[in-house]
């Protein structure tokens, strides 16, 4: 069974996922990559009912288990300072990263 | 015995007796760890030791000052006649996904080592105000990736206290870790496939995972939003219960937090099962396992201890009173791992992409390197090899071409895994089962190094755990026995919200193998 | 020669003015703070953080959803958008993907040149806002105060055909935000966002060619001029055989051009999928209702009615219904008047607006009230007082508070109506004016405005101009 991850095709999603890989670890996970989806393939010949309702959890959240939306009212954070203080790089209050990339256009 | 080694429900009757102070308590727990614990989990470690190879290697940070006044200050209320709440003095552990205000919260990585978070989780805050007190965090699998804690970026890793060749199991590799070498008596962990269970079973703990929404998810460093729960390890059935106590109910910081009331747990504990309907599925005697070359789905039976103790469990029940229905078909159970893998990472990856070094965590890269450049190093240097691949995985199967062929096909083979469960709790069905009976793993623990990188086995670990999260039922691991002095743990699963039937259940196999030799073994470094 | 038309779509992004974000419970509105100082652990994308949703946000969305006659679903899902930007905290958005709470629907547009241009919304969707960045150097500055307030996003299909259209549409956008209390509109602080797709085709095809997106343009005359010149520009590509590409473009105000940004690379892929912090979002039969009870009636449609019903120019229904507490005080005027919607519009439309824009008030926010115009308007009916006696009191209400009448009252500004009074001053006029006199039987009997001027004059204004004349006519016929 040939790779459905080719070098080619993992390039792109490492670059996607924003990973900076060196080669042996490149070559690892798209090893691991692959036979995860020998794996995920047992999905494909399970022969699946129409009538399947896919929700987005297994619990079924009816009217009795659901909170009710919250109130439109102002609660200030007791004190943002602390998460701004978690920043690698701050400087007047501002969150500094560097510059995006820029293409030079005419 | 020491005041380290009683339960939760046992250290709160002595303490409100006024026979020991929650000081005492601490300091008994605080011993033991100083005694078995070893090194902290922590990103500079040096290769291990022949001493560090003995010890337990349970906590990534232990905060002793603070425990010490939340400990002063239970015993003050006991001293003015005042009640500390539910879980007076009893200390616990929680695993490092757990924000703690002004506390680290790592998740076991590189990528959040020196994140100080500045909120605390419900969960802990609720623990808190029922008087429990915080001994420290501990160790997982990075991110709470694995069935091992072998991945954490925090080493050294856990190691079984009942034999520190073999692995705790994971992700909750500290908490199941800390709770059987008597550090602690209550752990909070998280289970997103097995990750309370498993460790359990593998560490003669009680795990319990709860339905999904039952307990608040707010300040919990999340894995896989839909199935991640969190709950608690301890040494007995009550304690679980105890710990679910305080935890369990709505939250208004979480929407997914079901408003259900809150049974009271403790109160039909010790009923017994006469009348119980518990099932036994033959899908949970078989092991699936990939083949290697083709990745077709083989199977074979899980191991004759394995099975032994299951039939054991069962013929107890009967005993007290319950019908043993046999042979309960549970058909898509052998494809919750290829949907796990699907799902869990589809939403793993997007819940990592908070991780970019912009607002908090480590920032890799160097002066000059462009945005793009930051985020590529941060993420490589960062995250360990886990997390990586549950990124590229969940990428791959999410992308516009593949989505509908991987994600939305996997989606619906989590709705027939759920069915399952429907039809055999259902009231008017042809079972109506209170409980489901298997065994929670397919082996007893492994040693360490033993999957050798291989993540599809890793993940095969977990094939009888997974489908609760999928189907957001929750489940419950007793240990039940051991096989070459490694613990066995047995598994009941019920339907939504039945928790406390579970656990009345699983009080009632407890009582009924009280006197087993077994319950009077001893973890290795405790000897 | 091919005649070209141009087609233009508008994706707006609109800000609601709710008092919270739609996720978390800071500020929606930090547009005077200091940089991160509006944030909270939930909207700065710390780990293990949950959303949790703003029941007013669904509220307003279903207001406009209702307001532009789109259908509601009842049953509606969030969904995470992927992306990395440093303004993103979390790395993925909260929004609406393929089930939003509205789609469908229409504005139809009135143009000045006397058309109506049907505008069809493609899709309402609720979702969050990013961070603001600047840049500095070679570094980008990030503030997250503005992570997480609530949007409206409304795409129409490519209806438009002028950028005079576009600019009507969101002219009649921002004035129904307004009216409806959803959103404060303002373009310049970002509260309406509009980018533009625009493509040219040869007049009478149905096809829909390379479109070009212009974006950040921050008010309705630049997106008119943007349109324009890129309408132009594609026509003149296309004229000389040269194909269009989809450019994303942005407008320099400066220098009236447009330019070039930075090229999007592939399609991004945001792997849209339901987002499992968040329950589906159900409307109940209930909810909605609660919403919809004091729907009000629409600037468009009531600007209809005021043409219609009240046979009032066009000229006035526009101002009448262009915001809606003084559409709403005209309404309440006339219903206490019940005389001619004329007069009353025009006390509104010149003394009242005036007022208004002097004082930087809006109508609710007067001392003068509906009802004490209406008092005005019948004392000028009845006689009692003339038309510039009327418009005075305006401000003497305005100042005092004081009902027209009392101040009437009081002040005496009451018009005389008293025959002898005006007879005496009118006879004392007339024998003190032999020549006027003179001329005015002589012919010329446009002089009767200047004898009444010289009555009125005499009697300080307080005379009945139209009882003055009559009386000065008896005296002159002699």
């Amino acid at each position: 069974m040939s790779e459905e991850i080719s070098p080619e095709m993992f390039k792109q999603l490492a670059a996607l996922a924003a990973l900076d890989l060196d080669q042996e670890q490149a070559d690892y996970l798209r090893h691991e990559l692959n036979q995860q989806l020998k794996a995920i393939h047992e999905l494909a010949a399970i022969p699946l009912d129409d009538d399947l309702r896919i929700t987005p959890h297994g619990i079924v959240y009816d009217q009795a288990i659901s909170p009710t939306p919250r109130e439109d009212v102002w609660q200030p954070c007791a004190d943002p300072q602390k998460i701004l203080n978690q920043a690698p790089q701050v400087e007047d209050q501002y969150i500094i990263v560097p510059d995006i990339p820029h293409e030079k256009l005419d | 015995m020491e005041l380290c080694d009683l339960t939760a429900h046992e250290i709160t009757e002595i303490i409100r007796s006024k026979q020991a102070s929650a000081v005492e308590v601490l300091q008994s727990c605080l011993k033991r760890i100083a005694a078995v614990d070893g090194k902290p989990g922590s990103l500079d470690s040096a290769a291990e030791s022949e001493e560090d190879r003995k010890k337990v290697h349970a906590f990534i940070s232990v905060l002793e000052e603070d425990a010490l006044q939340d400990a002063q200050k239970v015993d003050r209320m006991i001293q003015n006649g005042e009640d500390p709440g539910l879980l007076a003095g009893v200390p616990f552990s929680a695993k490092d996904v757990y924000c703690v205000e002004g506390t680290y919260t790592t998740a076991a990585s590189k990528i959040l080592a020196n994140f100080k978070s500045p909120y605390t989780a419900t969960t802990i805050q609720r623990l808190k105000e029922k008087g429990a007190i915080l001994v420290g965090k501990v160790n997982l699998d990075e991110f709470t990736y694995g069935s091992s804690n072998e991945s954490s970026a925090f080493k050294p890793i856990p190691r079984n206290p009942w034999n520190t060749a073999y692995v705790t199991g994971g992700s909750s590799g500290g908490s199941a870790a800390s709770v059987a070498a008597g550090e602690v008596p209550l752990s909070l962990g998280t289970d997103t496939a097995g990750s309370i269970r498993q460790p359990a079973a593998f560490c003669g703990t009680v795990g319990c995972k709860p339905t999904y929404g039952r307990v608040s998810r707010y300040g919990i460093v999340a894995f896989a939003s839909s199935l991640d729960c969190p709950g608690p390890l301890s040494r007995d059935v009550r304690d679980a219960a105890l710990m679910l106590q305080a935890i369990a109910g709505a939250d208004r910081y979480d929407s997914t937090a079901a408003s259900l009331p809150v049974p009271n747990y403790l109160a039909a504990l010790e009923d017994g099962v006469r009348g119980k309907r518990i099932g036994l599925s033959t899908d949970y005697f078989q092991i699936s396992y990939p083949d290697p070359e083709s990745g077709e789905l083989l199977q074979k039976p899980v191991p004759d201890e394995i099975l032994a103790a299951v039939q054991h469990a069962a013929d107890i029940l009967r005993d007290a009173g319950a019908e043993i229905i046999e042979n309960v078909p549970m058909p898509n159970t052998r494809y919750a791992i290829p949907a796990f893998f699907v799902i869990s990472r589809v939403e793993a990856a997007s819940n990592l992409h908070r991780y970019d070094g912009v607002k908090y965590g480590y920032r890799g890269g160097k002066p000059g390197d462009d945005l793009l450049s930051m985020y590529r190093k941060t993420r490589n240097e960062g995250f360990g090899m886990q997390p990586k691949l549950r990124v590229l995985m969940g990428m791959y199967v999410s992308g516009a071409q593949y989505a509908e062929q991987y994600y939305n096909r996997a989606l619906k083979v989590r709705a027939m895994i759920r069915r399952d469960f429907e039809r055999i709790f259902d009231h008017k069905g042809s079972y109506r089962l209170d409980a489901l009976l298997t065994p929670t793993t397919t082996t007893p623990a492994f040693q360490i190094g033993a999957m050798g990188g291989d993540s599809v086995l890793m993940q095969y670990a977990d094939q009888f755990t997974v489908s609760a999260n999928h189907a957001g039922i929750p489940g419950i691991s007793l240990p039940a026995g051991f096989s070459n002095g490694l613990p066995i743990g047995i598994q009941l699963l019920g339907p939504d919200f039945s928790e406390a039937s579970l656990l009345q259940i699983g009080r009632a196999f407890e009582k009924g193998s009280a006197a087993e030799p077994w319950r009077t073994m001893k973890p290795e470094v405790l000897k | 020669m091919t005649e070209y038309e141009v087609v233009i779509g508008l994706e707006t992004h609109i800000q609601l003015n709710t008092t919270s974000k739609i996720f978390c419970s800071c500020k929606a509105d930090s547009w005077d703070d200091e940089p991160n100082t509006n944030i909270c652990p939930i909207c700065s994308g710390l780990p293990g953080t949950l959303p949790v949703l703003n029941k007013a946000v669904v509220e307003k969305g279903v207001l406009l959803a209702k307001a532009m006659q789109a259908q509601i679903r009842m049953l509606s899902f969030f969904d995470r958008k992927n992306y990395f930007y440093p303004d993103l905290p979390k790395g993925y958005q909260i929004s609406q993907y393929d089930l939003s709470l509205a789609s469908g629907g229409y504005m139809d547009v009135p143009m000045p040149e006397g058309y109506i241009r049907r505008v069809n919304i493609h899709k309402l969707h609720l979702e969050e806002d990013a961070g603001k960045t600047k840049n500095a150097g070679n570094q980008r500055l990030i503030d997250f105060n503005r992570c997480g307030v609530p949007l409206i996003e409304m795409v129409t299909e490519p209806d438009l055909r002028s950028a005079n259209e576009a600019a009507q549409y969101l002219i009649r956008l921002r004035q129904l935000l307004r009216w409806l209390n959803i959103s404060e509109a303002d373009m310049e602080k970002g509260h309406l966002r509009c980018d533009a797709n625009v493509s040219v085709r040869p007049k009478g095809s149905d096809q829909l060619f390379t479109k070009t997106e212009i974006k950040n343009v921050n008010s309705i005359d630049n997106i008119r001029n943007a349109i324009e010149h890129e309408a132009q520009r594609q026509i003149r590509e296309v004229s000389a055989g040269r194909r269009i590409v989809s450019w994303t473009l942005d407008w320099d105000e400066e220098k009236n051009e447009l330019r070039k940004m930075r090229s999007k690379e592939t399609e991004a892929d945001y792997r849209y999928f339901r987002d499992p912090d968040l329950l589906p979002l159900r409307l109940s039969d209930q909810w909605l209702g609660d919403i919809l009870c004091d729907f009000p009636e629409l600037p468009l449609e009531r600007r209809a009615r005021f043409i219609s019903q009240h046979n009032l120019p066009e000229y006035d229904a526009d101002i009448l219904t262009g915001e809606r507490n003084f559409s709403d005080f005209f309404e309440a005027a006339l219903g206490a008047y019940g005389g001619d919607p004329k007069k009353v519009s025009n006390y509104l439309i010149n003394d009242i607006l005036r007022m208004l824009n002097e004082k930087g008030l809006t109508a609710n926010q007067l001392k003068i009230t509906p009802a004490y115009l209406a008092q005005i308007l019948k004392m000028v009916d009845d006689g009692k007082i003339n038309t510039s006696t009327g418009k005075s009191l305006l401000d003497k209400v305005e100042t005092s508070g004081e009902s027209p009448e009392s101040i009437v009252e009081r002040e005496g500004l009451g018009l005389v109506s008293d025959d002898s009074a005006i007879r005496a001053v009118a006879e004392k006029i007339v024998a003190s004016h032999p020549k006027e006199v003179e001329t005015y039987r002589s012919g010329k009997e446009t002089l009767i405005g200047w004898f009444t001027g010289q009555v009125m004059r005499e009697m300080r204004g307080k005379a009945d101009p139209q009882l003055a004349t009559r009386i000065l006519l008896e005296l002159l016929k002699k």
